[in-house]
């Protein structure tokens, strides 16, 4: 075991190997605020990479609905369970990540679902956290309450499908830190499935190997997004490349939501992996739940959120406007320019939509308009 | 015809002591036997098994290497081995109440292995899958492989019966080679060449290693059959006669067994460490 400086929990920390960050790292926002759960993303992933045979329960990208919606059966409460007290003391984390907390002979803490478990990705699917009594009025947070969890792989900074992999066919690429599962040399063990806290490696019972997402990572060579980006219809993604908080510029989309304006946490950072996919968390939700599932500052977050000023507001809008990874980005005036690391343009999008209000009535004929196309 | 009465109690007598006895019981031997036929037996129910001396080997938990396994399954291996001169098979034999042969998630397919060094020398590699320099090779059966190679068929209805799946992509594409093509982007694995991936004509593989987790496939021509009995399994490995360990000489042997029912795979197994093998010279 080495030691490793995980910014996420304040800390040092236990990881399999020594820090080795890549030089660049893919990270994504992902406004829980916007999604419907329309499951396009899902359906994107799908047709793209998992239509196989042995692929059909695989779902590298899912939405489950929160907080009884889970894929696979109870991923996330069964590990918390295991895990034991979580306490944080201010940013620093105070509890045990998966790695602490290993059993003998085990390289992270984890449990391996069975295909009972994997049976029913829309269990929970828009379930209250509560039942809607009489009297019962609309105020932030709800009084019941759902939000939709739209999930990938992490490509964590301390994957914990890699540190268990007893062969080494897990690895993360230096020039862009996906962590990808060689098909070549994997034999199929399904450590990485039990290791990985957020359930995103699966095995495939056809060719007897084990699969993950792989960040679309022919697109991103190219410089686009990925598909479950592209295709959200909601325009809740966004994907680029993020720095450590010591380095983070203000002109990165990524840096910015994540280091400067704090608005998109991490998903369960406690666990010790340091996700690479942050969250901007749900205004209705109550906080002690989403200070669990994305650690602390939520509040703050949330805050800074709902009273969005024309930066903030302005990057927002950058979200799902092209298919392109988007590096750098400025604001001038009420437009927001997306654009390449070297400044040229690639997108450019009002910072408020221009408006136009038709007459329901049209009063030179004497007929009520209506909106059918 | 009539028999006579005298002949009659003596035929009784022998036809009740040869039901009564079954088949003779081979002799045990502290090491492991490869007796000389002129042929290797291909079935582990073959009657020359109860020629050939047992050696019942115990088994160690694999508790060296993580991930280790540290709850002791399979007790013991019995191993019996025979010899044309050519190649040897091992016959494996041990105590298992469940018969896991299903490739899914969270199940595992019992399986065994027999370990040989690359070179007959002395000084033998580690037995925890040899070391750097000093490689051994190792025949592998895997219960989930004997039951495709016995019929079971290469879609998600032969191991949920009750699956349904509306459409693959790749079958509206013309059969033959494009239908092919277009399946292997799905199943990168097979794309690869990753012997893991199937579809398998033989339930063995061969394969090399030099020290944990260094474990590849080999070029090798062994074969198998590996048979339920009314205990466990029974399970016959064959290969070459590895260069230099000829007729009338000893090297040594490691065995393994995977007890899919408790979650073991990979370096979550039973072993045991060297034990001496002589090949007999042909009589």
């Amino acid at each position: 075991m080495a030691r490793v400086h995980n910014w996420q929990i304040g800390r040092s920390m236990s990881y399999w190997y020594p820090e080795s960050r890549p030089q660049r790292q893919f990270a994504a926002v992902f406004d829980i605020n916007k999604c419907i759960a329309c499951q396009t993303c899902t359906l994107a992933c799908k047709t793209t990479w998992t239509s196989g045979k042995g692929q059909e329960y695989m779902l590298w990208n899912n939405v489950e609905t929160k907080p009884y919606g889970f894929y696979p059966l109870a991923w996330d409460v069964k590990l918390l369970s295991e895990l034991g007290p979580q306490t944080w003391n201010g940013g620093t984390y105070e509890g045990r990540t998966i790695f602490e907390a290993a059993r003998p002979g085990e390289r992270a803490l984890g449990w391996r679902p069975g295909d009972l478990d994997y049976a029913h990705p829309n269990v929970g699917e828009d379930d209250c956290a509560g039942r809607v009594e009489n009297g019962a009025s609309l105020s932030v947070p709800h009084m019941t309450w759902f939000f939709y969890l739209a999930r990938i792989c992490n490509h964590c900074t301390y994957p914990a499908c890699l540190a268990s992999c007893p062969r080494g066919s897990i690895y993360k690429r230096p020039e862009d830190g996906v962590v990808l599962l060689d098909q070549g040399r994997c034999r199929g063990y399904q450590e990485c499935v039990k290791a990985c806290p957020y359930k995103k490696v699966f095995y495939n019972p056809m060719t007897g190997t084990s699969e993950k997402c792989i960040a679309c990572f022919p697109k991103l060579e190219q410089g686009l997004q990925p598909q479950c980006f592209v295709n959200c219809i909601g325009k809740i993604r966004l994907a680029g490349w993020i720095s450590t908080p010591d380095k983070a510029r203000e002109d990165n989309p990524l840096d910015y939501l994540v280091h400067i304006r704090k608005v998109a946490k991490p998903l369960f950072p406690q666990l010790g992996l340091e996700p690479n996919v942050y969250y901007i968390p749900p205004l209705h939700a109550p906080a002690p739940f989403l200070q669990q599932m994305f650690g602390p500052g939520v509040e703050d977050a949330m805050a800074t959120y709902r009273a969005a000023d024309a930066d903030l507001a302005g990057l927002l809008g950058l979200f799902g406007s092209t298919e392109k990874v988007v590096p750098r980005f400025k604001r001038q005036g009420d437009v927001v320019i997306g654009m390449e690391e070297n400044g040229t343009e690639i997108v450019r999008v009002p910072l408020r939509e221009p408006i136009h209000v038709r007459a329901a009535t049209d009063p030179r004929f004497g007929v009520v308009r209506t909106n059918c196309p | 015809m009539r028999m006579r009465p005298v002949f009659a109690v003596a035929f009784s007598a022998a036809l009740l002591g040869a039901f009564a006895c079954g088949p003779r019981e081979p002799p045990t031997s502290a090491e492991v036997v490869a007796v000389s036929r002129a042929s290797i037996p291909a079935d582990p129910a073959d009657a020359v098994w109860h020629e050939a001396p047992v050696h019942v080997a115990p088994l160690l938990l694999q508790d060296m290497v993580e991930p280790r396994l540290l709850q002791a399954s399979t007790g013991a291996v019995r191993v019996q081995a025979v010899t044309d001169g050519a190649r040897v098979a091992f016959r494996l034999e041990w105590a298992d109440t469940t018969a896991d042969d299903l490739p899914l998630p969270a199940r595992f397919s019992d399986a065994c292995a027999v370990q040989l060094p690359t070179r007959v020398q002395a000084d033998v590699p580690a037995p925890q899958m040899g070391e750097a320099g000093r490689p051994v090779e190792i025949v592998l059966w895997r219960a989930s492989w004997q039951a495709v190679v016995d019929g079971r068929g290469d879609t998600i209805q032969d191991l949920h019966p009750r699956a349904s799946v509306d459409h693959y992509p790749f079958e509206a594409a013309p059969a033959g080679a494009p239908r092919q093509e277009m399946a292997a982007r799905y199943s990168p694995a097979r794309a690869l060449g990753n012997t893991m991936a199937g579809p398998r004509e033989r339930p063995v593989e061969d394969l090399v290693a030099e020290g944990p987790g260094t474990l590849k496939p080999a070029a090798g021509d062994s074969s198998g059959r590996g048979r339920r009995t009314r205990e466990g399994w029974a399970v016959v490995l064959s290969r070459r006669l590895p260069a230099g360990l000829a007729p009338g000489t000893r090297s040594q042997a490691a065995f393994a067994v995977w007890e899919g029912a408790r979650e073991e795979a990979g370096s979550r197994k039973m072993r045991t460490g060297w034990v001496p093998i002589l090949v007999e010279k042909k009589p």
